[in-house]
């Protein structure tokens, strides 16, 4: 499309394809991090850390605590660079879920 | 000069609220909230068992649409797209979480529960009064709610019974749209304390590149700064046929936000989606911006302009008009270029 809206279009409208196996979390792609500090602020689930890394260009770079996110898509958008991506959570226990599998199947209004 | 509001029975120090959501669902969060100075807090609603499957939510679950990197929480104009669902834990889990809450808080706990069997509304209703907490809002309204339920049938029924079990005050969050003023009446005749007008809408958008919904391929809830313009509306319109007080909830980004809710007659106002993209200090801002109104207008406390706005509505048959006529003329011209 080429057009300044898409240049930096935070997350991905869709849901990674590993979502039916594995929850997402996200996770930053450090050498693209400018260390910019936006995206601490964002995670509503103290999820994000500043980390120092002296080889980096920036010395700084931010880091996603696994344990604390929640996958909930925020942190992408306050990203200049779009250094988020998805990964899966190879740790977490329990299976995907379904909505109303056995109860309420009527869920349009 | 105060901004202490009385509201149903209880002293409060603000009449801003943290309202249900991801911002009252863990003990620490209350105490945020508290740190910054709410009024109260209303707690992540709770889903009874049939509704299990809605405490797993799906990831992710939040998309802020239009939303302007360089201005991020500034702007006036964004959307937070969601699919959150119901309080994650078990109805135990919710009883002790409002339990703990309540041992540490010093501002009131109002709980807030989903249900469709009136057996259900009832037994949570009683709970959640058991556990402390100062009033329950019943959440008849949730953009996730099933379609199956409705408010003629399954939701009056619910208000009927909870108010006829509890002691503490029943709030009850109704929609947007064309019958809320109705639904108010309804909600108000069979003995709630308040209505909180509104939840959000059920919203939708598609991305165009896979051509398919985006996120999860289904309706999710949808709010944000430009909501305020429909709730503000729903408020006055129901100031003016209620007496019980009402809540106010939607797009309040800032103190000018608040006040106009006042305006129009709300007591007072459930904040969420700026303290969820500006941070949990937008309480105190908010109350800070109020403050500096009330002694920019010389006013004691909000009480004093409530609903003073209603007081300078007109009615359309009363709107002076003036004829556009002779101005529209050259627009109108189709005689003298031969199409008639
Ligand atoms: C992510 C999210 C989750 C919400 N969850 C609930 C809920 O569980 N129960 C409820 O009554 N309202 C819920 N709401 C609605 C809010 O309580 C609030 O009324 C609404 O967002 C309007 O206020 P705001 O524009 O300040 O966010 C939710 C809103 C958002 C954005
Ligand atoms: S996905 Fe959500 S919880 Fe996880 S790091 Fe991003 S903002 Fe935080
Ligand atoms: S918003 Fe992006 S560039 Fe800025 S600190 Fe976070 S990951 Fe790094």
């Amino acid at each position: 499309m080429g057009n300044e809206q898409t240049k930096y279009p935070g997350l991905p409208p869709l849901p990674p394809p590993f979502v039916k196996e594995f929850p997402p979390i996200a996770v930053v792609v450090e050498e693209k991090c400018i260390a910019c500090d936006r995206c601490p602020p964002l995670c509503f689930f103290d999820a994000i850390i500043m980390e120092n890394r002296p080889e980096h260009k920036y010395k700084r770079t931010a880091v996603v605590v696994p344990e604390n996110c929640t996958g909930c898509g925020l942190c992408f958008e306050a990203c200049p660079v779009d250094a988020f991506l998805w990964t899966p959570d190879k740790t977490a226990g329990s299976g995907p879920l379904r909505a109303a599998q056995e109860t309420d199947k009527d869920m349009d209004v | 000069m105060s901004l202490t509001t009385r509201f149903l029975g209880l002293t409060l120090q603000s009449p801003v609220f943290v309202a249900s959501g991801p911002a009252s669902h863990d003990v620490n969060q209350i105490r945020l909230a508290e740190e910054q100075k709410a009024g109260a807090v209303v707690l992540k609603t709770a889903c009874s068992d049939k509704y299990e499957h809605m405490r797993s939510w799906p990831r992710p679950r939040y998309k802020l649409l239009d939303w302007d990197k360089q201005i991020a929480g500034r702007s006036k104009s964004f959307s937070l797209y969601s699919y959150e669902q119901g309080y994650s834990g078990t109805l135990e889990d919710y009883w002790e979480f409002i339990r703990v809450c309540k041992k540490h808080a010093t501002i009131p706990i109002i709980g807030s529960i989903f249900a469709d069997d009136a057996r259900d509304w009832q037994e949570m209703a009683k709970q959640v009064e058991q556990c402390g907490a100062d009033a329950v809002e019943l959440d008849i309204s949730s953009p996730h709610r099933p379609g199956s339920v409705a408010f003629e049938t399954t939701f009056v029924a619910a208000i009927k019974i909870v108010v006829k079990s509890v002691k503490i005050p029943v709030l009850v969050k109704l929609g947007p749209g064309h019958e809320v003023v109705q639904q108010c009446l309804v909600a108000e005749e069979f003995g709630a304390s308040a209505v909180s007008l509104c939840n959000r809408m059920r919203g939708f958008d598609v991305d165009i590149e896979s051509q398919r919904p985006i996120l999860h391929g289904y309706y999710a809830g949808i709010g944000g700064p430009w909501a305020k313009h429909y709730t503000l509306r729903h408020v006055a319109e129901a100031a003016q046929e209620i007496k019980i007080p009402i809540s106010g909830t939607g797009g309040v980004m800032s103190g000018e936000d608040v006040i106009k809710y006042v305006l129009l007659g709300a007591s007072t106002v459930q904040i969420l989606s700026v303290i969820m993209v500006n941070g949990w200090d937008s309480i105190s801002r908010i109350n800070a911006e109020i403050e500096e109104y009330l002694t920019r207008k010389g006013l004691n406390s909000l009480e004093q302009i409530r609903g003073k706005a209603l007081e300078a509505m007109t009615s359309p048959e009363d709107i002076i008009r003036w004829s556009g006529e002779p101005k529209a003329g050259a627009r109108n011209d189709w005689k003298k270029r031969g199409m008639e």
